[in-house]
């Protein structure tokens, strides 16, 4: 096992808990439909790094925080039917991205190259990932209450226009954590599937955000060392062992 | 202080989306005392009480809280999704700062303490609604605002509330402003009424108000007082 890849399981950890952590509030808030056309909106961002010449990262961060802005003016200041307006806006993105992107790097970009991992990028994720869990614990309270039930939230002067820009973010930045391990198409896997699993399975709210964690962090590991023993994409394999947890889920449910 | 005003409200009129909503609503509320706010179907009632949380600004008037007046709010409807994860116990526990402990408010609203454990969906709506009473005054507010369900409404449980909203005025010596559609209900515990239908078009005293001459004035010539209207307002 080389040194690289030891430190990208390790990140790998922390990007999926982080992940999971967002997936249970994505879920409860019914916001998933969303994330996943948030999360096509990082590839023009990626495109203008590879194209420029800069960490594709730092293009999609800053792509991503552009569409959550859009999200929120658009939820908050216009009547427009939130739903169907970022679906066209997104998947306008993902074709721009695809269209800017040099061919050879498209299919990295779609489905994850964390074989192509670097070791600042591996930092600059496990950063932003530990940086997102903890804003989600000190704030736990009040995200689960804006995901569960608005007007009391709103009841105790906690502006929902703020937690919903809050929240915007940091599924923006666990999104781009995400995306060199199962790249754009497959990033909304990483943190839903694993939080419906644990829906499935859990009585309490507590339960139901560690199995969504944990959920993740199988999948992930799972996936970068079938990857890496068997030579095979370990963005397609992390969801295809998240998708086999739902499914055993699906035996378990309450 | 005693005879301070909790709140105060001056000429308010508020608009959504550039609809008048209602205007021109004045009224106060001392320590103790029941509001109940009356009125049709679409008559401006929820958006009122929203109005007083903060939820919506005002187009025009003002809304003055005493300094140390603190509220609970009970929604009309609380939906909770048939799949939440979440038990009674972690419920109440996203309330910040708590006055009461959990048994003691368990108590107040007469919930066995065994619900604690259990799953939210697993509540009826009436059942649901107390858990709900727990969790707004479990920080001790001031002034309850209370926007009474009008759907799905279980009778029996809906009595029950009642009964414990006038206990718990009694006992914590708080004010509640109810938006209510039972006027036997009114007559029984308000001590001031205000009627809304876009404006407001009476408030005083239950005996003063709740005449045939107001009412019908207020809903049109339906017989409204001897009847319970459960389910309409869904049709609007």
């Amino acid at each position: 096992m080389s040194d690289i890849f030891l430190y990208t399981l390790i990140s790998g950890i922390f990007v999926a808990a982080a992940s999971g952590l967002i997936g249970s509030f994505l879920v409860l808030r019914r916001m998933t439909l969303m994330s996943d056309a948030l999360s096509h909106v990082a590839l023009p961002g990626i495109a203008l790094g590879v194209v420029l010449h800069f960490e594709p990262i730092l293009g999609g961060v800053l792509a991503l925080f552009i569409g959550i802005i859009l999200i929120w003016l658009i939820e908050t200041k216009t009547k427009l039917a939130t739903e169907s307006v970022t679906g066209v806006l997104f998947v306008t993105a993902l074709a721009i991205g695809s269209l800017l992107i040099p061919e050879a790097d498209l299919l990295e970009a779609f489905f994850g190259s964390v074989q192509h991992i670097t070791l600042p990028e591996i930092i600059i994720q496990t950063a932003i990932a530990i940086a997102v869990i903890t804003i989600v614990f000190a704030l736990k309270k009040r995200l689960t209450l804006f995901s569960i039930a608005p007007d009391l939230s709103a009841s105790l002067k906690l502006s929902p226009a703020v937690t919903q820009l809050l929240l915007l973010t940091l599924i923006a930045l666990t999104i781009a954590i995400g995306i060199s391990f199962v790249g754009v198409l497959l990033i909304s896997a990483l943190s839903i599937i694993p939080a419906a699993a644990a829906r499935n399975l859990a009585k309490s709210f507590d339960g139901f955000v560690c199995a969504s964690i944990i959920i993740a962090i199988i999948s992930l590991t799972g996936g970068l060392l079938v990857g890496n023993i068997y030579s095979l994409n370990p963005g397609i394999m992390t969801v295809l062992i998240s998708a086999a947890c739902f499914a055993l889920s699906l035996f378990k449910r309450r | 202080m005693e005879n301070m005003n909790l709140l105060e409200v001056n000429n308010l009129s508020v608009a959504l989306d550039d609809k008048t909503i209602f205007e021109n609503v004045s009224f106060s509320l001392k320590p103790e005392e029941v509001l109940a706010v009356i009125g049709p179907n679409g008559a401006g009632k929820s958006v009122l009480l929203k109005t007083l949380l903060g939820f919506y600004e005002p187009k025009n008037g003002a809304i003055t809280w005493a300094p140390d007046a603190s509220y609970g709010y009970l929604p009309q409807r609380f939906h909770v999704d048939h799949y939440l994860p979440m038990t009674v116990e972690e419920f109440l526990r996203l309330k910040p700062n708590p006055k009461y402990s959990l048994r003691e408010v368990l108590r107040m609203v007469e919930i066995d303490e065994h619900w604690l454990g259990k799953n939210l969906a697993t509540f009826s709506s009436g059942q649901l609604q107390k858990i709900l009473l727990a969790w707004s005054i479990i920080d001790q507010p001031k002034v309850l605002l209370f926007d009474e369900p009008t759907e799905n409404v279980d009778v029996v449980a809906q009595e029950s509330i009642y009964d414990l909203l006038h206990h718990l005025q009694d006992t914590l010596q708080i004010s509640i402003i109810i938006v209510s559609h039972d006027l036997n209900i009114i007559y029984r515990y308000a001590n001031q009424v205000l009627c809304l239908n876009h404006s407001m078009t009476c408030y005083g005293t239950p005996k003063d108000i709740l005449t045939n001459e107001t009412l019908s004035q207020l809903y049109g010539n339906h017989t409204y007082f001897h009847h319970h209207h459960i389910g309409e307002e869904h049709h609007h």
